[in-house]
């Protein structure tokens, strides 16, 4: 159900993925988040092409965090910043954190070792029904995506939706 | 350093003068990592201005190839600190010089299907200069023919954006094609013809090639590597 990936460049962290569809408390999972209650980030997955993406912001996140560099506050707010393709803190929190009228959630959490206790103290907040993760890409709204992240009609013809989300987001700092 | 670590378990696939390629599988996926390491040899304040200038140099180009329609590896993660750019890796490739040499060894019509594959380099880089990159450092090792599993087709990919720029000028686009044109020719042995083709091929795609072939005439005969503007 959940998906779990070791990050090799920081052999204490894994990142496990929650994807809940129907969820109803989503106003109540959002109030959590931002008072720090959660200790994981809820992502909106319909701006989701998979759950690459989201490593590649986790990666990133555990970076900054380790040399000090966090554009944001903390490593869950930072992991959806790194999903955004711009450098406005609250455009990324209001398009790619979950919203209030919102019926599906997905869970990022980065922790260390198999905390399996932490995985279940997570899903019992959420009112919903969990589901594989791999589900994500059933949920995008590739239009949406598409339009946030600026994909060129000339880039789909070179590579996946997923190859230009990605490149954005990898070089974002720099463009 | 965790990445040190890393690294030293990682497969070396070359090194060098600028930077190591590493192969590795990052977050799931095969990965190149290219590293471009300090160069002891240089003043440190300006081998750390050089350095990241390179890394971020190549990562926007590629960038802005991509959102060109020009096919390179998706920068999956870079390191500003260590300088390391983590690439898709694109397996099941080979360089068009590894290409070139081994049809021109064994293939059964070598002119016909280099012909087809000078073709469509010369339109990818027509391409490129339209949209105003430099590569900087173009030879058919920076070239790759992946052969895609379904339908045969082969995918033709650049890499190598380390010493790319961007520029509208005609003479830096000549420049870049006559840093190809010798080393093509010097690379693969009689094979004027081929490189007239690809030209021929950039010529007839690029909107602003006329320009572009005149001042390529025109360094070709000073024989000049750079142009001195100003």
């Amino acid at each position: 159900m959940h998906l779990t990936q070791k990050l090799e460049l920081f052999p204490d962290h894994i990142v496990t993925q929650m994807l809940f569809k129907a969820v109803t408390n989503a106003a109540e999972l959002r109030q959590s988040a931002v008072e720090g209650k959660i200790n994981g980030a809820l992502i909106n997955p319909t701006m989701l092409v998979s759950p690459f993406q989201v490593l590649v912001a986790a990666n990133k996140a555990v970076h900054l965090q380790k040399i000090g560099k966090m554009k944001t506050r903390s490593l869950n707010s930072e992991i959806i910043f790194n999903l955004s393709p711009t450098n406005n803190i609250s455009e990324a929190f209001r398009r790619f954190g979950v919203s209030d009228g919102d019926n599906s959630v997905l869970v990022v959490l980065v922790h260390s070792k198999d905390d399996l206790q932490l995985l279940s103290d997570v899903s019992a907040k959420v009112d919903g029904r969990q589901v594989p993760v791999e589900d994500v890409s059933s949920l995008s709204d590739i239009a949406k995506i598409k339009k946030l992240y600026k994909v060129t009609l000339q880039e789909e013809a070179c590579g996946t939706l997923l190859d230009a989300v990605v490149c954005r987001m990898a070089t974002k700092d720099v463009m | 350093m965790a990445l040190q670590e890393y690294l030293s378990g990682a497969e070396l696939l070359k090194q060098g003068a600028e930077a190591r390629v590493y192969r590795v599988e990052f977050l799931g996926r095969p990965t190149i990592v290219k590293e471009r390491f300090p160069k002891r040899y240089r003043h440190p304040l300006l081998d750390e201005k050089l350095t990241h200038r390179r890394t971020v140099q190549e990562v926007r180009s590629i960038l802005r190839c991509r959102r060109a329609g020009i096919a390179t590896p998706v920068v999956y993660f870079v390191n500003y600190n260590s300088h390391c750019i983590f690439l898709e890796d694109i397996v099941g490739s080979l360089t068009v010089r590894d290409h070139i040499a081994s049809t021109q060894q064994s293939g059964s019509c070598p002119e016909v299907e280099l012909g087809h594959l000078a073709e469509r380099v010369g339109q990818i880089l027509a391409r490129m200069h339209d949209e105003d990159v430099i590569h900087g450092d173009l030879t058919t090792s920076n070239m790759l023919l992946q052969l895609s599993a379904e339908d045969g087709d082969s995918n033709l990919v650049l890499i190598d954006f380390g010493l790319s720029y961007i520029s509208a000028l005609p003479e830096d686009k000549g420049v870049d094609l006559y840093v190809l044109e010798k080393a093509f020719l010097s690379t693969h042995p009689n094979t004027e013809v081929l490189f007239e083709k690809l030209l021929k091929s950039y010529a007839a795609s690029s909107k602003k090639s006329p320009a572009v072939i005149k001042k390529l005439d025109e360094v070709r005969l000073r024989g000049r590597k750079r142009s001195m503007v100003g």
